[in-house]
């Protein structure tokens, strides 16, 4: 089996990677190139970018430092934020993507993900999807960085994504992004029973979180603040889930 | 001009020149693209980069007039290093297309992996060397990055193994023909040293400065 992987996700709006701060706005942490070189040097096995620019002129620049980023990374990357056609994702695979994220436009129209994995094979199509509890679903499918809701469970659409083409699965549990307080374990349990590689996302705030997530069935594992921050160096989290006898790659 | 070799990396809408290129760049390497084998580079390692179906990577090679250059060119001499699908290229075939041909430059037939495993095999796995080789040293479990669904038998000439529900070969060669599954050009530090250590030996080298300061 490969190794179990760790994932620094980055937001980019107009091509500068932002954090947010406590909902209240977004601050500049750097050139995606910049934090490329930190996160490859720092043994991160892949990274995420997420365009997070409201339109399409502000991700116009996209292209470019897709570009770059792949020129100077010697890990893999996936590109994700408002691809909605086939040839959306043809142009960040050309500058040097190796994967690209579809969330939003695949729920609103999911023979997208079938078009990707035709066009470019489904390893390259990533679907993330953000997911709440929910009293009558279970777990319950979001749009729009979990602000609006679908009238989808989300076991019922992580099933149809995997029959749709998609070659991986990026799940967020949105009730615990931002908090810190661990992954959404349960979710983790179901959701790892698909045939396709899925990557946790929501909730680390301490090493023995990203643990959890990989015990309870994950391949890999995504943070951000964490990593940005760098309160918990990648490194020292390799360290530690190799200690606890999983397949990493130190 | 200096007489530094040139690689030629292969442009043929089936791989991703941007990542290898960087790699390259990375390395101090001089490299072009060819899109065609007049474009080529006149001397110096040729590098067949491949993601994709194999029969439709075999057809694109074929209408840029590639498939029947390679044979002869590697009869020439001239070094040639395939990539991923490039390896699976060099085959004799694959059970991803029975009805295509391979272009038979390396001995086997590349089959599809599992039953039993998650395919495509997509991220980080080591390699265990098999045959030694003059360069390339024992990856003493070095972790490489791989994304496939069909692989190379093992044979008695692999260099590199790795698994996926069964061995497979990692790296083969046959003289200056060598073919890696892994993509070394996504494989971090130990990816870029054996690219450099394959390449080198196939005769590339980064130009020397004209002048040194002192």
């Amino acid at each position: 089996m490969p190794a179990k992987r760790v994932i620094p996700c980055l937001d980019v709006k107009q091509g500068r990677v932002v954090k947010g701060v406590q909902f209240k706005g977004l601050r500049d942490i750097g050139h995606p190139v910049e934090l490329a070189r930190r996160y490859d040097a720092e043994s991160a096995d892949e990274l995420v970018f997420l365009d997070i620019s409201a339109s399409l002129e502000q991700r116009g620049t996209r292209e470019s430092w897709v570009r770059d980023v792949a020129h100077e990374l010697s890990i893999p990357f996936t590109v994700g934020g408002g691809v909605s056609k086939v040839e959306d994702a043809r142009s960040l695979l050309r500058a040097g993507a190796d994967k690209v994220a579809v969330n939003s436009a695949a729920s609103l129209r999911p023979a997208l993900v079938t078009e990707l994995a035709d066009a470019f094979g489904r390893q390259c199509v990533v679907a993330a999807v953000d997911v709440k509890r929910d009293p009558e679903l279970g777990w319950r499918v979001y749009l729009k960085g979990g602000t609006e809701p679908t009238a989808r469970s989300a076991k019922d659409w992580l099933w149809e994504l995997n029959e749709l083409g998609a070659g991986e699965i990026l799940l967020t549990s949105m009730d615990r992004d931002g908090t810190g307080d661990g992954f959404d374990l349960p979710l983790l349990d179901w959701a790892s029973e698909l045939p396709i590689p899925l990557i946790a996302s929501g909730g680390a705030g301490r090493e023995v979180h990203f643990l959890e997530a990989l015990e309870h069935g994950a391949d890999a594992v995504l943070a951000a603040t964490l990593f940005h921050e760098n309160l918990l160096p990648i490194p020292r989290l390799k360290a530690y889930l190799a200690e606890h006898d999983l397949s990493i790659r130190i | 001009m200096s007489a530094t070799p040139t690689i030629t990396l292969i442009d043929y809408d089936a791989g991703n020149l941007a990542s290898l290129e960087g790699a390259l760049d990375r390395l101090g390497l001089v490299h072009r693209r060819a899109a065609t084998p007049e474009q080529a580079a006149s001397a110096g390692p040729i590098i067949l980069p491949g993601v994709g179906h194999f029969e439709a990577a075999q057809r694109s090679l074929a209408e840029r007039g590639w498939w029947r250059a390679l044979p002869n060119l590697v009869a020439e001499g001239r070094p040639l290093l395939g990539i991923c699908l490039g390896l699976q290229l060099l085959a004799e075939g694959s059970e991803e297309a029975p009805r295509a041909e391979g272009l038979g430059l390396i001995p086997g037939i590349v089959r599809r992996l599992g039953p039993g495993v998650k395919v495509p095999h997509m991220g980080w796995s080591q390699v265990r060397q098999h045959m030694a080789h003059p360069a390339l040293p024992d990856p003493k479990g070095a972790w490489l990055y791989f994304v496939h669904s069909y692989a190379l038998e093992p044979s008695t000439e692999s260099v590199y193994l790795a698994d996926h529900g069964r061995p497979f070969a990692a790296i083969e060669a046959r003289g200056m023909v060598m073919g890696f599954q892994p993509h070394p050009e996504k494989s971090g530090r130990p990816g870029l040293l054996l690219l450099q250590s394959a390449l080198t030996w196939m005769g590339a080298r980064a130009p020397v400065p004209e002048e040194t300061c002192n």
